[in-house]
């Protein structure tokens, strides 16, 4: 481990040192153990602020649209983050310029709700893009994991109603889900709104309802699974699965990847004359 | 066709007579170039179809953003119906390109979230199809009479 931050520091010094960025964005220890905070290192001599452990769970992406703007900024990023990196250059928030990516090999960020360190977090058990699509550095390998998942929502779809019924209850509006997404960029979100008020700010199941499979269908082909938004919600939605699930059902009808390089325009902005028909056709 | 066209009558009328019986409310989001003129159709051409349908004109399919559908039944509708013009036939040429990809993937969104697939339906209809449009409306009502009311997203 402490091989891998070593060569993080390093390669931040040098590019901080060289002048070609003049900002780092990285992990730092945590106020407890188990815990790691997003750093800003600004000076090539703060770069022993950056650490590489299994709890470098943040996707610093989210922190780009508004550092990266108009100058280049270095981040240290595992391939989920990179992942995001390249969404939002596709989708013309950051440029490919203004970004020194210091990519990280990844076997997986750990738990921290379970003690210790072993246990990886239920989205690192779905990964299967663990290569970093684009980078400027690459340090360290990935390694597989071979854990089977967990099913966390009902697998019938007759019990998913009152299922997510319940977990919308829960849900006290405080967007931190959508805060810590990087695709969530929008300045004005529909929920902010007042003319049209899509959903009204109150923690009721159905607004909570309109809230969330908004946001759904908003990130349709654009969520790149880091996991963040189930991470951070405080009452334990596992949001994250309706993408996830939106996902798969976009590669396996447009064979469409969100975060992948090589896809030119948003799914939703294009079509094909053979696509799938969604028309029931009843005569 | 005359045959056709009895046939709706007389099941929509069984459904008009049955009026001390529940009666589903249906949102109905239709294309004014399509859709919205087969309505209007078969307004015209004396078709009888349910009164279940409340139906809001969209200039396209294209404008119909998944987030009405999920707002009708988020406001406790019991179906939401979308038509649309046949692909190939938009009158801005793809927008109903376009719908048919966010339709697929807000129809497997419902799907996820437990939201029975006969409570949302999605179909091409023309402007000459008044028929087909009185007889859509009439099967969807049918089928979601036998569904029941809906009893709302938050119900557990």
């Amino acid at each position: 481990m402490s091989e891998i931050e070593n060569k993080i520091r390093e390669e931040a010094r040098k590019a901080l040192e060289s002048g070609e960025i003049s900002l780092v964005i990285g992990w730092g220890e945590g106020s407890v153990p188990f815990k790691t905070t997003p750093v800003f290192v600004e000076k090539a001599d703060d770069v022993d602020k950056l650490v590489w452990n299994k709890f470098c769970v943040n996707n610093l992406a989210v922190y780009l649209p508004k550092t990266a703007r108009d100058r280049k900024v270095g981040i240290v990023a595992k391939p989920c983050d990179i992942r995001s990196i390249v969404t939002l250059i596709q989708e013309k928030q950051i440029k490919r310029e203004n970004v020194f990516i210091i990519a990280l090999g990844c076997g997986g960020v750990a738990d921290a709700t379970v003690p210790g360190e072993s246990t990886p977090r239920q989205m690192c058990l779905l990964c299967e893009k663990r290569q970093p699509a684009i980078y400027d550095v690459v340090i360290g390998e990935s390694v597989p994991l071979e854990e089977p998942r967990a099913q966390i929502i009902p697998e019938l779809l007759e019990e998913r109603q009152k299922y997510w019924a319940e977990q919308f209850s829960k849900c006290i509006r405080c967007y931190a889900c959508r805060q810590v997404c990087p695709a969530c960029y929008c300045r004005l979100c529909f929920a902010d709104r007042v003319e049209p008020r899509w959903t009204a700010r109150k923690a009721t199941a159905d607004e909570a309802w309109m809230f969330h499979s908004t946001r759904v269908m908003h990130l349709a082909g654009r969520c790149i699974q880091c996991g963040e938004c189930e991470r951070v919600c405080p009452v334990g939605i596992p949001v994250a699965e309706l993408a996830r699930e939106m996902a798969a059902v976009i590669k396996a009808n447009y064979n469409y990847e969100a975060g992948d390089p090589k896809e030119v325009a948003p799914v939703l902005g294009q079509f094909r004359e053979d696509d799938v028909d969604p028309a029931q056709h009843s005569e | 066709m005359a045959e056709e066209t009895a046939v709706i009558n007389k099941r929509s009328e069984e459904i008009a007579e049955a009026s001390d019986e529940w009666q589903p409310t249906i949102l109905g989001i239709l294309c004014n170039w399509c859709s919205y003129a087969g309505a209007d159709l078969a307004g015209s051409a004396r078709l009888h179809y349910p009164e279940t349908i409340r139906i809001i004109r969209v200039p396209c399919s294209g404008r119909v953003d998944p987030m009405f559908v999920l707002k009708g039944f988020q406001k406790g509708f019991d179906g939401v119906m979308v038509l649309g013009c046949h692909p190939g036939d938009c009158h801005y040429a793809k927008g109903n390109y376009y719908a048919r990809r966010r339709i697929a993937l807000v129809q497997n969104l419902l799907k996820s979230l437990g939201i029975p697939e006969e409570r949302f339906h999605f179909e091409w209809v023309s402007a000459s199809e008044g028929n087909r449009f009185a007889q859509l409306v009439t099967e969807f009502t049918e089928q979601i009479k036998a569904l029941g009311p809906f009893e709302g997203v938050a119900k557990v």
